[in-house]
């Protein structure tokens, strides 16, 4: 299966990715428009600066997802075939459970909406679209077995 | 073959279930509880209570993961005791089921403060979906309903019942709700919150008496001062459910005492979860911390011991993370430090009152052992890591409550499994 990876000396911190999810995620799906949306779309990636680098982060859909053991409201799914936990925003109450234990903080709480927010790798997209926006090629997009670090 | 029995069908139940099966398919499973639904998301009764979770969405499990996991199900049957020299458990119906290896589970109930007219028609404790289900029933003809205790329970059923139009008053017999979550300060923005949305809050005061032919009609405080209702919520605690195995030589102290691999003193036999008291990675002491993460976590470890594997539970820690009418409130370990123990301890602060925003961090030697966050929890998984994996943060001390701190910050000093930057 595909998974994210970042090449950290790449990016640029342009936060293209961050915009791209946001827009992604909106109900429009359109920079314009995403910006008159009644509820703000965010992004469920962040670029955090830290030593001259930049990071991105965003959930990295753990084998041993902790998020998953703390839902209590049998919201979050870590399905095997996919890599990927996946929420079921009809049964999240908006507890924050899974905010309280993601060692990455990298599951973003949507106060407007009560509803956590987190990377879904643009489910059925080809490309997600962070690594379609990345202007310097920092995200990778690629099968787990073929990483060369 | 073996037979394994499970003893409490919620989150350590079924989390042992699981642990079970990751290695052993084969041997049976039978798993008995005193309820009588399949097993649910226990934290969801008051969001059910409120009108928000419609109960087809409250069951943990899907009604075929019994059978998927060739598990036998008892509900609605009460063990009375545990015999662990022959092996065997005894039911209030007079059942008897013998086990080769048994987990105790079962969770803790409420305690009931012991004054005149608690048992009445009308008091409720608030833990089960059975519990949720006679409150709902008698809210139409409830028009103000009377908490005791101002503690997570205490508050969630208030602002369910706000929810449901019911007047609420909520009388904490301490200075300030959550008391064993927060610190005052925060526990004030909490305050402003519930009183903003309508629920009043009496301090420093007991319920002495509940007062009503049948029915009831008022309740009394400790001042003497009388006010009517109709309902009264119980949330003064709770207690561990170890009757079961009083009699026994397995060790007990608040609640069944475990070891790492959550294994009492009796070889066959463990316990997991709100009746199982662990190491507190925050405290240094053993306790229970009956909070449904934890329950999950070593329930899983529990069932993967008990199937012949050899996990470590690295220990147990309070958290909790609470939604009070939009306002998010999260606390970690440590939250509260005794006054003769200050000079020990360092805290960390950040507030502004206008955004709703109190963050607390305490510290303990250069390592965080607790902290307290309210509007702002978004690093509250990264403070968690830090606590559990005791990493020293004197080099970033000053950036850890900064808005923009966050994981490549602590990348370096974190497992090298956690790494995943190129």
């Amino acid at each position: 299966m595909k998974q994210l990876y970042y090449k950290v000396d790449k990016c640029l911190g342009c936060k293209s990715c961050e915009i791209a999810c946001a827009v992604a995620h909106s109900l429009s799906g359109e920079l314009f428009n995403t910006l008159q949306e009644e509820v703000l779309s965010l992004p469920r990636k962040k670029v955090l600066y830290y030593k001259d680098k930049n990071y991105p982060v965003s959930c990295r859909h753990c084998k041993e997802p902790k998020c998953v053991d703390a839902c209590m409201a049998k919201a979050l799914v870590y399905d095997k075939e996919k890599g990927m936990v996946l929420h079921d925003t009809e049964r999240c109450v908006g507890c924050w459970m899974c905010v309280m234990v993601c060692p990455y903080a990298a599951i973003r709480p949507n106060l407007k909406t009560k509803i956590p927010l987190r990377c879904d790798r643009c489910n059925d997209k080809d490309n997600p679209a962070c690594v379609e926006a990345c202007p310097t090629g920092a995200i990778i997009w690629q099968e787990e077995t073929g990483l060369r670090v | 073959m073996r037979q394994f029995v499970i003893i409490g069908n919620s989150a350590a139940g079924i989390a042992a279930v699981e642990g079970i099966r990751k290695k052993d398919r084969n041997s049976k499973i039978i798993v008995i509880s005193d309820e009588d639904y399949l097993s649910y998301c226990r934290c969801l009764i008051s969001y059910y209570l409120a009108g928000e979770v419609k109960e087809e969405k409250i069951f943990y499990r899907p009604e075929s993961f019994y059978k998927d996991n060739n598990v036998e199900l008892f509900l609605n049957k009460k063990v009375s005791r545990v015999e662990p020299k022959k092996n065997r458990l005894i039911c209030e119906d007079k059942s008897i089921f013998g086990y080769d290896c048994l987990l105790i589970a079962t969770g803790a109930r409420p305690k009931f403060p012991d004054i005149p007219g608690i048992k009445k028609r009308g008091v409720f404790g608030f833990r089960t979906l059975k519990d949720a289900k006679e409150i709902a029933g008698v809210l139409a003809l409830t028009k103000t309903a009377c908490i005791l205790g101002g503690g997570l329970i205490g508050l969630k059923a208030a602002s369910a019942l706000k929810k449901r139009n019911v007047e609420v008053k909520v009388v904490v017999k301490s200075k300030q709700v959550l008391s064993q979550m927060l610190d005052f300060e925060a526990a004030n923005f909490v305050l402003r919150q519930l009183e903003k949305n309508g629920i009043e809050v009496i301090f420093g005061q007991d319920v002495s008496e509940i007062i009503g032919n049948g029915d009831i009609k008022a309740v009394k405080l400790e001042s003497g001062k009388v006010f009517g209702c109709s309902l009264v919520i119980v949330g003064k605690g709770i207690l561990p459910n170890i009757d079961l195995i009083k009699e026994t030589e397995i060790n007990t102290n608040e609640g069944i005492c475990v070891d790492n691999l959550l294994n009492t003193n009796v070889s066959n036999i463990y316990a997991a979860g709100d009746c199982a008291q662990t190491l507190d990675v925050t405290t240094g002491t053993s306790s229970v911390n009956a909070l449904w993460p934890i329950a999950v976590e070593e329930g899983r470890i529990a069932g993967r011991n008990m199937a012949g594997e050899n996990i470590s539970y690295d220990g147990s820690l309070g958290m909790n993370s609470l939604e009070v009418f939009g306002l998010p409130v999260v606390s970690l370990g440590i939250y509260k430090i005794k006054e003769d123990l200050a000079s020990q301890f360092e805290e960390l602060k950040f507030q502004d009152p206008k955004a709703n925003i109190y963050k607390k961090l305490i510290l303990k030697d250069n390592l965080l052992v607790g902290a307290i966050l309210v509007g702002d929890i978004k690093n509250s998984g990264l403070f968690l890591k830090i606590i559990r994996e005791k990493i020293n943060v004197t080099s970033f001390k000053e950036r850890l409550l900064k808005d923009n701190f966050g994981f490549p910050e602590i990348m370096d000093l974190v497992n090298a499994r956690s790494k995943l930057y190129v």
